[in-house]
């Protein structure tokens, strides 16, 4: 199954229907697969920090999240993180588009996409990389029975050589 | 017009409907004005209260209502394009108006210089808009919009008064106790 799927499949499994999220060329292919299927809703925020509002808005009716997002998107939500999601203990997974790897060809993406797991781990918050399909079945869904049992955030990180986004 | 005495009256009205509050005083006379299971008090993420409000509104058919302030609604501007983009009918926008940043020392905030959050509103397609500046206005005027469908965004002009005791209120346990109102299982 290829990774886009892999992931529409795991929300589905965890019941989470709401996904709000900032466009990114990159993930597109599974965005599209979210905006596309009406079993989601998909909220388009014009900021980062927004999508995790929302999402944890909707986690507070009763209904799961997630969002979407680059890693520089993420350096935009770090303090919603902080002084929502953390204090409230809200699981919301959080897909992000892990800029700054092997194949990164702007400057300006390398330093917060190399910072995006430090702060993750800084804030003792639960991170996977993810750099092919391998085990990617349950990988993203063990993420996901973990961020419920932790309530609290998750990071899935996707980097370029599992999604081949751009390169140039 | 006093924060403080709007709060109760909108709580007069309000039935079981869930409210958020913005962080600060926003949050705290809410809980002094009356503590209920359905207040998502927040303490940070300035500027969030109405995105965090939009997420409830497109998950449940109640109507949903946001208690924000201008300084931290002059934060996240795009929160209010994005609702103009979902157009949820069921979302209650209030902004606690002072023209100013009270809790960091009175500085004045842009709308005291002329930005006009109601026309703001207006431009992002949300169809329902009112700025109001007494008591009487805003109780006309919140009473119609949870009879009538919005998105609703009502400016409320208020003046600063003294600052009441912080609330006595944590995070995890606001979003326990709001979930449980809503049938979530679990914690």
């Amino acid at each position: 199954m290829a990774w886009n799927d892999i992931i529409v499949d795991s929300l589905k499994k965890w019941d989470t229907s709401l996904v709000a999220y900032v466009p990114d060329i990159s993930i597109d292919r599974v965005t599209t697969l979210i905006d596309d299927d009406p079993y989601f809703h998909l909220v388009s925020a014009t900021r980062e920090e927004e999508a995790i509002g929302v999402a944890v808005g909707a986690y507070a009716t009763g209904r799961n999240s997630a969002v979407f997002m680059q890693s520089s998107g993420f350096g935009n939500s770090i303090n919603a993180i902080a002084s929502l999601c953390i204090p409230a203990r809200t699981p919301i997974p959080i897909f992000l588009n892990l800029r700054g790897g092997p194949g990164e060809f702007n400057i300006a993406q390398v330093p917060m996409g190399r910072a995006t797991r430090p702060i993750l781990d800084t804030f003792g918050l639960v991170h996977f990389t993810l750099e092919d399909e391998y085990n990617m079945e349950k990988i993203v869904d063990g993420a996901l029975k973990l961020c419920h049992a932790n309530r609290q955030p998750v990071a899935i990180c996707m980097t370029q050589l599992l999604h081949g986004g751009k390169l140039a | 017009m006093l924060r403080f005495e709007a709060t109760q009256m909108l709580l007069r009205h309000i039935g079981d409907l869930p409210i958020v509050s913005n962080l600060g005083p926003t949050t705290d006379e809410l809980w002094h004005a009356g503590h209920r299971d359905r207040n998502f008090y927040t303490y940070g993420n300035m500027g969030l209260c109405s995105s965090i409000a939009l997420g409830m509104a497109v998950s449940t058919d109640e109507k949903v209502v946001s208690l924000d302030g201008d300084g931290s609604l002059l934060m996240n501007l795009g929160s209010i394009a994005t609702i103009g983009r979902e157009q949820p009918k069921n979302l209650l926008v209030v902004v606690w108006d002072n023209e100013q940043w009270a809790q960091t020392g009175h500085q004045s905030s842009h709308t005291a210089f002329g930005t006009d959050l109601e026309q703001v509103a207006q431009s992002c397609s949300i169809p329902r808009t009112a700025t109001v500046n007494n008591l009487e206005d805003l109780e006309a005027v919140f009473c119609d919009a949870l009879e009538q469908d919005g998105p609703w965004f009502i400016v409320a002009k208020i003046e600063e008064a003294e600052y009441m005791p912080v609330a006595p209120i944590e995070p995890e346990m606001t979003l326990y106790r709001f979930r449980q109102t809503f049938g979530a299982s679990g914690v």
